[in-house]
């Protein structure tokens, strides 16, 4: 089974002012072709710089020292010229973020973000036939008024369209690997729960392997194939979602669980304060072959 | 018995004419002494207009706030004033960043004059106590405290004002679940001990299942369903109530279970 | 502190910067035990040296009337920079006021307060010093005042963006909701988050003072002879150019010295105090 996505034990150092801070402390991962992929932590954890870095966004920070393996396609990315890096990002990789509304740029329209999108694949492609490319795919987003949409500003349109847009933007190019940081954390719970169900559909009708990163057990649970739980720079657990939600092994994995208040009730969970049991080596669930 | 908090008919109206936004419309409920009510919607439900009419930072279009039996007025008494206070969802920027939390909290002891100049001090540290945090961390700035811990001295500030009602604004929903699971924790062990009453502005609805006596759930500034927690879960009367426990992401089999029964669906 | 000791050593021209100053202010302060010629900070005439150029004697050479510059400078620095603590102690606090309570307020009183600071900044400055100078005397204590009135409306503006952001941060809401008063939300909770911000352009403001001041003496507008004065001893020496070069370059420089010092340093504190507005 290929890998899309390879992190061999990579560290992160941040110089500051109050000397080196290690913020990952050798994770591996890894995402096969079509696969969806959770990290999932707590804020701190190191999570979203883990997607930083895949990005090749962390690299170029004059106080950040990453070390450790990357592959992607059987590629090393290590030691990726800029330029190499912008190419890859947008068309073989590309990425959501948390706030739709704000990951659009506000002064163009969504045809003009759209087409730009586009010609980052195909730099010759006119803007007629770029529009007619876009109305396909946001009709595939669900969003049928296309011609409105497109000659609209992202302020004009409601978080949960522009979410809609922006996850037709990201597969335009026909990625390999999805990036979603977050996505839909600042919409409504309604609005939220659609774009996820679309872009559960829209992934699996490509085979388009995501990267998810989330501190949201519950839609982890209902994304993705495979969890891998961060706590700290380390990676405490990983295997198959339904293993890992029905049989957590490690001490933090029972705790996050444990802390996540249900719809069925129950009262409030009463968490035993071993913080130091958080610390105890990775337990790694068999299986989960996608 | 009397409610502590009452609503009639409460109305809500931004601006004038045909661009007249109504953010909250003919609203009516109340909430007892030592009860929890949840007050749950997405953006837009007018659930922040409300708390800020509840808490005088401006007062309504039309009908009436009741507290403890007596009208409400828009201008405020010192005694209203301490007596519902609010915890916001932010809470680093609840704090002022160039102040110790000590002199945050014990600005409402200075406005309401309670204690003696020399006791207030002692007053800010076992309210810091009683939030779980020692009393020495009234000198830090916020900047040295994590988000919860910010979240104990915002609640530490109502408890400082001897406040009565405190008007809860998504206070978790900034904060990791184990820190989540904390803070709610000393919410209701608060609640229970001093007999507050809370109205828990919040749009997770698993939160509202285990903390809230009763919920109210609003849409576009209307009150669609009020009843207890209990039957707001089992029994929705509402599609709008239905669809949003249908959209709550959740953990356990069992769960999954009680969405699919309610089996709202999403909309398309 | 470590946080700055470190922004420091990683910005070596900040510590250029606070040697620059503290040579200025030094010699300025000290001017009367350091200058070989203190009387010739006076009208003073010496025809034997007069117009040379630097030699041992005079290092900066000497002026038409034969008084030493490097001497004149030194008390020019002193005429500089009591100009610029007395603008810089009267324009801030004025503007920040100003700022403050429009910010925070909004409304009418935004309006009017707002409305007038931008009357005043649509004035070019020099024009704005140029004409009261015209009116009033051209003296020192005037200078001061033309460049002062030129000046709070920068700080106004400033403050009031500052005020503005802070007034939707959940601690303003948090102070109003327990119902204090206007001046304890604007001055105790407001105002300490928008000093970073103040310090910091106060400081690169030292050196635009420097430069008003000395563009209205060039002018002949400001301080008057025979008070040396580092603009009018370049207007004056500017006539005798290239072959008096002394007269315009030392004073020139001194110039330079001064208003690069107090940017580096700006510069410096801006990072220090994390104030990027």
């Amino acid at each position: 089974m290929s890998e899309v996505l390879a992190i061999r034990d990579l560290f992160l150092r941040f110089r500051g002012y109050s000397g080196v801070s290690e913020v990952l402390h050798g994770i591996s991962l890894d995402i096969r072709a079509g696969e969806r992929v959770a990290l999932v932590g707590e804020s701190g954890s190191g999570k979203s710089v883990t997607a930083r870095i895949v990005l090749g966004l962390l690299q170029e920070l004059p106080s950040a020292q990453v070390e450790g393996g990357l592959f992607f396609e059987g590629e090393d990315l290590n030691g990726l010229s800029r330029r190499q890096w912008q190419a890859l990002r947008g068309t073989s990789i590309s990425m959501i973020f948390q706030d739709p509304t704000s990951s659009l740029n506000p002064v163009f329209t969504i045809g003009t973000q759209f087409a730009e999108v586009l010609r980052r694949r195909d730099p010759k492609l006119s803007r007629e036939a770029a529009d007619e490319r876009a109305s396909t795919l946001l009709q595939s987003v669900s969003i049928h008024d296309h011609a409105r949409v497109l000659g609209a500003y992202p302020f004009q349109l409601s978080g949960g369209m522009n979410q809609r847009v922006v996850i037709a933007m990201a597969l335009a190019n026909h990625p390999s690997l999805l990036i979603a940081d977050e996505p839909g954390t600042a919409l409504d719970v309604t609005v939220q729960a659609q774009t996820l169900k679309l872009m559960h559909e829209l992934v699996e009708q490509s085979g388009t392997a995501v990267f998810f990163i989330s501190h949201n057990l519950g839609v982890v649970r209902e994304f993705a194939d495979r969890v891998f739980v961060i706590y700290r720079g380390r990676i405490v657990e990983q295997g198959p979602t339904p293993a890992i939600f029905e049989n957590p092994g490690h001490a933090y994995t029972r705790a996050l669980m444990a802390a996540v208040p249900r719809i069925t009730g129950g009262g409030l969970p009463d968490l035993n304060d071993s913080e130091a049991a958080f610390l105890e080596p990775m337990v790694v669930h068999e299986g989960g072959d996608a | 018995m009397t409610p502590l908090l009452s609503l009639r008919h409460v109305s809500k109206t931004f601006g004038t004419g045909p661009r007249a936004v109504h953010a909250v419309r003919d609203v009516s409920f109340d909430v007892t002494q030592g009860e929890c009510l949840a007050v749950v919607g997405e953006s837009g439900s007018g659930k922040t207009t409300l708390a800020n009419m509840i808490l005088g930072v401006f007062g309504q279009s039309s009908g009436e706030i009741w507290f403890d039996g007596k009208g409400l007025p828009t201008r405020r008494t010192l005694e209203h004033r301490s007596a519902i206070q609010l915890v916001q969802q932010n809470p680093l920027s609840s704090l002022n960043p160039k102040r110790s939390v000590g002199a945050s909290i014990r600005l409402g002891l200075d406005v309401f004059g309670i204690g003696t100049r020399s006791d207030r001090w002692r007053l800010v540290e076992n309210s810091l106590e009683e939030v779980g945090l020692p009393g020495d961390f009234r000198r830090r700035p916020p900047a040295a405290l994590s988000g919860g811990q910010c979240q104990r001295v915002a609640i530490a500030r109502a408890l400082a004002c001897q406040s009565r009602l405190v008007i809860l604004d998504e206070p978790t929903s900034a904060l990791d679940v184990l820190v989540q699971a904390r803070v709610l924790r000393l919410l209701e062990d608060l609640r229970r001990v001093k007999g507050l009453s809370y109205v828990f502005i919040t749009h997770d609805l698993s939160v509202v299942r285990n903390v809230a006596d009763r919920v109210a759930v609003f849409r576009a500034g209307e009150l669609v369903e009020c009843a207890q927690t209990r039957a707001i879960f089992e029994d929705p009367q509402m599609d709008y109530t239905r669809q949003l426990i249908g959209a709550v992401p959740v953990i356990a089999d069992e769960e999954l279970k009680l969405r699919e029964s309610l089996s709202g669906g999403l909309p398309a | 502190m470590r946080r700055t000791v470190i922004i420091l050593r990683r910005n070596p021209l900040s510590l250029l910067g606070a040697v620059l100053v503290a040579a200025v202010v030094l010699s300025a302060v000290l001017a009367d035990y350091i200058a070989p010629f203190p009387e010739h900070r006076g009208s003073v005439v010496d025809f034997v040296y007069f117009n040379q150029g630097p030699t041992a004697r005079n290092l900066m050479g000497t002026d038409l009337v034969g008084r030493d510059l490097f001497s004149r400078i030194l008390y020019a620095f002193r005429i500089s920079l009591i100009l610029g603590v007395v603008v810089l102690a009267i324009a801030p606090p004025i503007g920040t006021l100003v700022g403050l309570f429009a910010g925070y307020l909004g409304g009418r009183t935004e309006f009017v307060l707002m409305r007038l600071t931008d009357v005043f900044l649509s004035i070019p400055p020099l024009v704005l010093a140029i004409a009261m100078m015209g009116v009033l005397e051209p003296t020192l204590m005037n200078a001061m005042l033309a460049v002062t009135a030129m000046w709070w409306p920068w700080y106004a503006r400033l403050v009031y963006n500052i005020a503005r952001s802070e007034r939707e941060e959940g601690y303003v809401l948090a102070a109003e909701v327990i119902g204090a008063s206007t001046l304890h939300i604007t001055l105790r909770e407001i105002l300490p988050n928008c000093l970073p911000a103040i310090i910091t352009k106060m400081t690169l403001d030292m050196g635009f003072v420097i430069i008003i001041a000395s563009s209205l003496s060039f002018l002949g507008l400001g301080v008057q002879p025979p008070t040396p004065d580092l603009g009018s001893m370049v207007a004056e020496g500017a006539r005798y150019l290239p072959d008096s070069w002394w007269l315009t370059v030392f004073p020139g420089l001194a110039i330079l010295i001064a208003v690069f010092g107090f940017n580096l340093i700006g510069d410096a504190l801006r990072e220090i105090l994390g104030a990027d507005q």
